[in-house]
């Protein structure tokens, strides 16, 4: 199933709050998390993690992967936690709506 | 993860990051470590291997095209991190630099206060400069704009209403030309009577400056017609201040001279300087006229578009000549011509040089502040040698040590600056407020964007001085040898010592300059006041009236006021004597009125001489003590009606025409009237000057209120007193009161008063410049002092071992003034060479002192070398004073 518009960073993000990780690590674990049902393409996945470097939300550095290879992890800042729980809050919002309409009863 | 596990990774992952050279490299690897792993995942489940490198490479897209997205955001990141980086480290050096010269709050004072003020005072005068000299006029195109005049050097003459309409018929080249007299008329309201100062001016005036009215209208070829119903325009203060800014005042009557005007136009507030002191307008209404002259008019032109003004010169020329034989029954002068000037060059007069001086004066104060502080600064990096070795040790580049000195730089100049602002502020509102009598256009001045821009321009360029010379030291310096030698500066620090020595020796050589100009003023400005005027100018008040030509329109009228006034005002308890005269010393005089001797005319054709010209009462000699030397004064006989026209001359004017003979009974034709009947001079007395204190003039010829002469209704009572003057001056005022309630008593003054306005200008100047100068000495002592008491604390071992192996005290403290003299003098000796060229432009602001004054010239020297001797003596002495045992004994 594909990504809906805009969930990416809010998915990365939550991924990232539970400690570092480099990007590879993220999409093992979103697809893992959601059992499979998330397709996540990796490019979009990097480009998601540099653009949200570039605005504060994780920041990252040069490290050794488990297997001592050079590796780059992320990290989530203070500013990317305030972005994921607005951003969450946001998705709710949305989804509850969405149900609230499609669940309707037409009379 | 947990907040530790989150600890445990950030032993791998270090999270402060640092800034990343190869972003491009930086990309891939992310992208080839992604693909790898997802291989080996792959492999792992089974797959081959290169069946594992194609479907991990198909999953993540496009690697190519992700590869340059991501670069391109990667490289934003990065130039982002990097600005981050360096204001983080600027705001670490301003913190760090704010608290190091917390520590030393009187030198960062210093700095900030001299260069502050330096700053300051620059902008200020720059900004007179630029809104005076700088700017065009305040007229559209101004440019194009002429003031014509007949050119007969040394003077320029006013025109007369036959020149004008000449000129007005003939020329071709000017778009417009118009002609306008500065005017005083009464103005009556009510009980109220008040003198205003206004134009007479053609219809074309307003149109040729291109200025409008808010209100109502100017003027046009109907109100100048002779008969014509007058009317005036006011100015917007006029308007406020007497017409209440009633936008409904058009076409309202207001009486000027005892005679009604329509209102028919109202200025805007901000006028240009030809219309600035004015307030009103009224249409000239000049018929054709009898003869030449009398010349009172001040023509303009505005020159049609891209006409070179020499042809519209030789057209003026060739009118000039066309015309000369219409007038030659009145008019006889064939040197003079017509000539024509720029009219911003006309309004500025001689102000420019002098405020160019005084920007001059200012800039070299700033630049030896600026030379000050970075001397000051250079001891302060020289003094913390180990502190700047520590760091460099702990890692600190040389680019990061200089940044860090910058910084210092930084906040002087920041502060510096704004107090500079503050400073200008206030000398700009100073120089508005008090500076308007002596600079035209001083209403533009304004602290506007390119005086704001120069304020900016100059804190910079002081900002490099004292922040790059000692920066020179803090990098140069070999740190790692300072920090061995347990932080005592020793021989790396010999560029310092020699930059030093240069800013004193520069400091000297600035401050000499500016020394020798304020000595000259100094010099010019206490002749000046010992000028002898020419008269006795203790105890004598002056106030000025002036009579409405409608209530008294003879001169018998006037006469008869005068006597009566005169007698009325001479019976008051103080007062001794009363004259009355049209002109006042030391500065107005009413006329300048060209003449011919009887005895010796000037060759046919040529220029009459002239002089001021005044009318004056009997009894004014005596109120003035005017010492009478041949002769007699004018009697009740001069102001019959059929009495013989005489006159009354100076001695100044006696010798210039008849020198070694008596003037007495000499004949003079008046007024380049041949016709005219001579008169006859009866009398000689002392020299009064009527053209200010500092121009002997060429004489002055009097003559009495007398019928024929027309009606020259204001002037001035003087008023002998025995008591105060100042306290005669409300029951004179109430006599005049009694007399015509219509007649204003206006600007009443001492003569003490007056001698000493007029020597305003010049004592601005010499107190302004001197207290540069003092400015300037100071800083240069400030200086002289510090390198040596550095060079003391720098020798105190050597100078103990002297004194430990029988140096004498007294020796050694030569020696320190010695060397402290090497300096001041060569700074001393440049500088004076520099003056010989440099007040040269201070010569026509001089007055009985030469620009090369040898006693101002070896005075500045003996002055400076003197208290550069005393700076460095304290030092000097503290050398003497060295305790060789106590010294030795501490290594």
């Amino acid at each position: 199933m594909e990504l809906w518009k805009g969930t990416l960073d809010s998915l990365v993000l939550k991924t990232l709050s539970g400690g570092p990780m480099h990007g590879y690590s993220v999409t093992r674990w979103i697809r893992e998390q959601s059992g499979g049902t998330l397709e996540v393409e990796d490019a979009a996945l990097y480009q998601s993690l540099h653009r949200m470097e570039r605005r504060g939300w994780v920041e990252s550095q040069w490290g050794r992967s488990e297997n001592n290879r050079r590796a780059k992890y992320y990290r989530i800042t203070v500013r990317g936690r305030r972005e994921l729980r607005r951003q969450t809050g946001e998705i709710r919002r949305y989804v509850g709506a969405l149900f609230q309409v499609l669940e309707t009863e037409i009379a | 993860m947990s907040e530790r596990g989150f600890r445990g990774v950030g032993r791998i992952v270090r999270f402060r990051r640092p800034l990343r050279e190869h972003v491009a490299r930086d990309v891939d690897d992310e992208i080839r470590f992604h693909l790898e792993r997802r291989a080996e995942e792959l492999v792992a489940a089974g797959s081959s291997e290169s069946e594992a490198h194609d479907r991990a490479r198909a999953e993540f897209g496009d690697p190519g095209r992700a590869s340059q997205t991501l670069r391109r955001e990667s490289g934003r990141t990065e130039r982002r991190f990097r600005l981050a980086e360096h204001v983080g480290n600027f705001r670490r050096d301003l913190r760090h630099a704010a608290r190091s010269l917390a520590k030393t709050p009187g030198l960062a004072w210093m700095i900030v206060g001299t260069v502050g003020l330096g700053i300051g005072a620059t902008t200020a005068m720059f900004s007179v400069v630029h809104a005076v000299l700088l700017r065009p006029l305040p007229y559209p195109e101004a440019d194009r704009i002429y003031r014509i005049y007949t050119d007969s050097p040394p003077y320029e003459w006013p025109f007369s209403v036959a020149d004008y309409q000449a000129l007005e018929e003939q020329q071709t080249r000017f778009e417009t030309v118009a002609g306008y007299a500065n005017v005083t008329m009464t103005l009556n309201r009510d009980e109220v009577a008040e003198r205003l100062t206004g134009k007479t001016v053609t219809w074309s005036y307003f149109p040729l400056l291109g200025v409008s009215t808010v209100l109502g209208r100017g003027f046009t070829e109907a109100d100048a017609d002779p008969g014509a119903e007058p009317t005036v325009v006011v100015s917007d203060r006029l308007w406020n201040r007497f017409l209440d800014g009633d936008p409904q005042v058009i076409g309202e009557a207001v009486r000027l001279d005892g005679r009604i005007y329509t209102v028919i136009g109202v200025l805007p507030r901000n006028v240009g300087p030809l219309e600035a002191d004015r307030e009103f307008f009224v249409a000239a209404q000049w018929g054709p006229p009898p003869r030449r002259g009398p010349f009172f008019i001040r023509a303009l032109g505005r020159l049609e578009p891209g006409t070179d003004p020499a042809t519209a010169q030789e057209e003026l020329q060739i009118i000039n000549r066309r015309i000369f034989p219409l007038w030659e029954e009145s008019y006889q002068n064939q040197d003079a011509s017509w000539g024509m000037m720029d009219l911003k060059r006309q309004v500025l007069g001689d102000v420019g040089s002098t405020l160019v001086i005084v920007l001059g004066a200012v800039a070299f104060v700033l630049v030896i502040a600026s030379v000050n502080a970075a001397n000051l600064l250079l001891a302060r990096v020289a003094n913390r040698g180990r502190e700047l070795a520590v760091r460099a040790a702990l890692g600190a580049s040389r680019k990061r040590l200089l940044q860090h000195l910058w910084a210092e730089s930084t906040i002087l100049a920041v502060c510096g600056a704004m107090l500079g602002l503050l400073v200008a502020v206030l000398g700009i509102w100073l120089i508005e407020r008090f500076g308007a009598d002596y600079i035209p256009r001083a209403q533009e001045i304004a602290l506007g964007g390119p005086v704001v821009w120069f304020l900016l321009a100059i804190t910079l360029g002081s900002a490099l001085l004292f922040g790059l010379v000692p920066s020179v030291r803090g990098g140069r310096a070999r740190l790692e040898q300072t920090l061995r030698s347990g932080g005592r500066t020793t021989t790396d620090a010999v560029t310092s010592r020699r930059l030093r020595r240069a800013l004193v020796v520069a400091q000297f050589a600035i401050a000499a300059p500016l020394l020798v100009g304020a000595g000259l003023l100094l010099g010019s400005l206490a002749r000046l006041q010992r000028v002898d005027p020419g008269f006795d100018s203790r105890n004598l008040l002056t106030a000025g009236v002036s009579l409405p030509a409608a209530a008294y329109p003879e001169t018998t009228d006037i006469l008869s006021f005068l006597d009566e006034a005169q007698s009325r005002i001479e019976a008051l308890p103080g007062v001794s004597a009363v004259g009355f005269a049209n002109g006042r010393p030391p500065d107005h005089y009413p006329m300048e009125n060209n003449f011919d001797l009887v005895d010796r005319p000037v060759p046919a054709g040529s220029t009459e001489p002239s002089v001021p010209w005044i009318s004056a009462t009997p009894a004014f000699f005596g109120a003035l003590e005017v010492p009478l030397l041949e002769g007699r004064t004018f009697d009740e006989t001069d102001v019959a009606g059929d009495a013989a026209p005489v006159l009354i001359v100076d001695h100044t004017w006696a010798q210039r025409f008849f020198p070694g003979e008596s003037a007495l009974g000499r004949g003079v034709r008046q007024g380049g009237c041949p016709t005219c009947t001579p008169f006859t001079i009866v009398g000689v007395v002392g020299s009064a000057r009527y053209t200010g204190l500092d121009d002997p003039g060429g004489g002055t010829a009097y003559w009495p209120y007398w019928p024929l002469l027309g009606t020259d209704r204001q002037g001035y009572f003087f008023m002998r007193t025995s008591v105060d003057p100042l306290s005669i001056l409300p029951s004179m005022r109430a006599v005049v009161r009694e007399m015509d309630p219509s007649v204003p008593v206006e600007n009443a003054a001492t003569m003490r008063e007056l001698l000493r306005a007029s020597l305003d200008t010049p004592r601005y100047l010499t107190v302004l410049l001197s207290g540069f100068a003092f400015i300037a000495l100071l800083l240069s002592i400030i200086g002289i002092y510090g390198v040596m008491s550095h060079f003391v604390q720098r020798h105190t071992r050597d100078i103990a071992i002297r004194i430990a192996v029988g140096g004498r005290p007294a020796r050694v403290s030569r020696t320190v003034v010695g060397r402290g003299m090497r300096l001041a003098g060569l700074g001393v000796l440049l500088g004076i060479g520099a003056s010989f060229v440099l007040t040269r432009f201070l010569s026509a602001l001089l007055f009985e002192v030469g620009s090369t004054d040898p006693r101002t010239f070896a005075a500045v020297p003996a002055l400076m070398v003197g208290v550069a001797i005393l700076a460095c003596l304290v030092p000097a002495q503290r050398a003497a004073a060295v305790d060789p045992a106590r010294i030795l004994r501490e290594d």
